[in-house]
């Protein structure tokens, strides 16, 4: 039996089970997030990065759908201004911060800690109105 | 008439919902996009929102005394019923 291994994201800062194979260059999604990461190997160790051969408008929509099969979450109306709202945080600020909190943090890209942690199950709605339960 | 005043981010659909809302039922209200405020005033601003709402989330919406975390019509309805 292959031995499972803990592998870190850099979009949510958490180390989640690798279940498929290493390979360099391939494609896997955080189970935690939903973020699209690409495998990369240095020297022995094997990291997640960003992808490089998308545009970042295609980089969060991927993320965020992602992120809403993952967790049975849906979208409304509201996707089309939210997606604009992280794009100019991200041009403004280097990251895909929450458009409606005011602290570009890690915490706060897009899904946020707090989404991710069940704020969608206990409002029924994340803070911004991305996903919906 | 009441006193009304919205803290916003120009980022944020529920804060461009909450002006609308206000524009579309011709209220007079006053707004401030927190984030593009100069830093110095920006600072003072966040902490003022904080002080008022405990968080650094929009937007926060004041009806005279009454503070309002989040679009939420039917809050705001009541409020300015009251």
């Amino acid at each position: 039996m292959t031995k499972r291994e803990k592998i870190f994201c850099p979009v949510c800062q958490v180390n989640f089970l690798l279940k498929e194979s290493k390979e360099v260059g391939k494609k896997i999604v955080c189970p935690v997030c939903g973020a699209v990461l690409v495998m990369k190997q240095e020297g022995d160790q094997w990291r997640l990065n960003r992808p490089t051969d998308m545009s970042l408008e295609e980089e969060i929509r991927q993320r965020m759908d992602n992120f809403a099969h993952l967790r049975g979450y849906h979208f409304n109306e509201m996707k089309e201004a939210l997606v604009d709202g992280l794009l100019k945080k991200y041009q403004r600020f280097g990251d895909f911060y929450c458009p409606c909190r005011i602290d570009n943090v890690p915490e706060n890209v897009c899904p946020c800690i707090y989404t991710r942690q069940g704020d969608v199950e206990k409002n029924g709605r994340c803070h911004c109105g991305l996903f919906w339960k | 008439m009441k006193k009304i005043m919205l803290y916003a981010l120009s980022t944020c659909p529920f804060c461009s919902m909450a002006k609308k809302y206000f524009n579309n039922h011709q209220i007079a209200f006053d707004s401030v996009d927190v984030d593009l405020l100069k830093e110095d005033e920006k600072e003072k601003t966040i902490n003022e929102v904080q002080k008022i709402s405990g968080r650094r989330a929009f937007p926060v919406i004041v009806i005279d005394d009454e503070v309002i975390v989040g679009y939420d019509e039917l809050q705001i309805k009541e409020a300015l019923e009251k």
